[in-house]
């Protein structure tokens, strides 16, 4: 288990904060990190903007629309070709 | 000969070095200064872009060492030759690669209104994706018409 928390790793950090006005912003992201022996892969992604004003400290998170579509997309696909798929099975039944 | 092998070593050892100072950057992806670009500021509004990136890569290396190949028939073998001096075989390697993407996410509007999040969507890989998944929707039902009429 300690070998695989060593080669996979997903982190979520905070960046430098930055103030513009009274309002003050801290960017979050998370990263996933992949280490092998040879190599590695890292992929990081915007989670989230701390946004504090007036001492009251509001969470934004950033969605990622595109991403959302075109999952969306490829579990449709796949519950209708299961779909099919089970229905072609019944048939030759 | 043993000054070939080090010379190898030394070589091998640095490309060692400078593949681990590669990899450290890539995974300087990781961080949040990443993903968030400079902010713009225009007027009474300041804009920061948001982006995922993803990037991997990869090395290897290695040297071998070994003895002379044997005489063939018909040479003669030179009895005299001091052992430091005879042939001897090595080789050695190093090779390595990687890969890197990007693509913006939304943007944070900071203005007189207040902040805004802003995601940005990118038609074209909707529209892929859509076209791909109706193209697989529509093989499985063209199967599903065949098996039914067969």
């Amino acid at each position: 288990m300690t070998r695989f928390n060593e080669m996979f790793q997903l982190q979520t950090a905070s960046g430098n904060p930055l103030t513009v006005g009274d309002v003050t912003l801290t960017p979050q992201s998370q990263a996933l990190i992949v280490r092998w022996p040879a190599g590695g892969f890292v992929w990081n992604r915007p989670a989230a903007i701390l946004v504090e004003r007036g001492g009251q400290t509001e969470r934004m998170p950033i969605v990622d629309v595109t991403r959302i579509v075109q999952l969306g997309l490829l579990g449709f696909s796949w519950v209708f070709s299961i779909v099919v798929f089970i229905k072609l099975t019944r048939r030759k039944e | 000969m043993s000054h070939m092998f080090s010379n190898l070593a030394q070589s091998l050892d640095k490309r060692q070095e400078q593949s681990l100072e590669v990899m450290g950057k890539l995974f300087g992806a990781a961080q949040p200064g990443a993903v968030y670009g400079e902010p713009v500021v225009s007027g009474n509004y300041t804009v920061i872009p948001a982006c995922e990136v993803a990037g991997g890569g990869g090395f290897g290396f290695g040297g071998g060492f070994g003895p002379a190949p044997a005489p063939t028939a018909g040479e003669t073998p030179d009895k005299g030759e001091p052992q430091s001096q005879r042939p001897v075989s090595g080789g050695g390697g190093t090779g390595g690669g990687g890969g890197s993407t990007g693509r913006p996410v939304a943007v944070i509007i900071i203005g007189p209104e207040g902040v805004a999040v802003r995601p940005v969507v990118d038609v074209t890989k909707i529209t892929l994706a859509f076209l791909t998944a109706w193209g697989a929707m529509l093989m499985m039902l063209g199967k599903m018409r065949r098996a039914g009429g067969g």
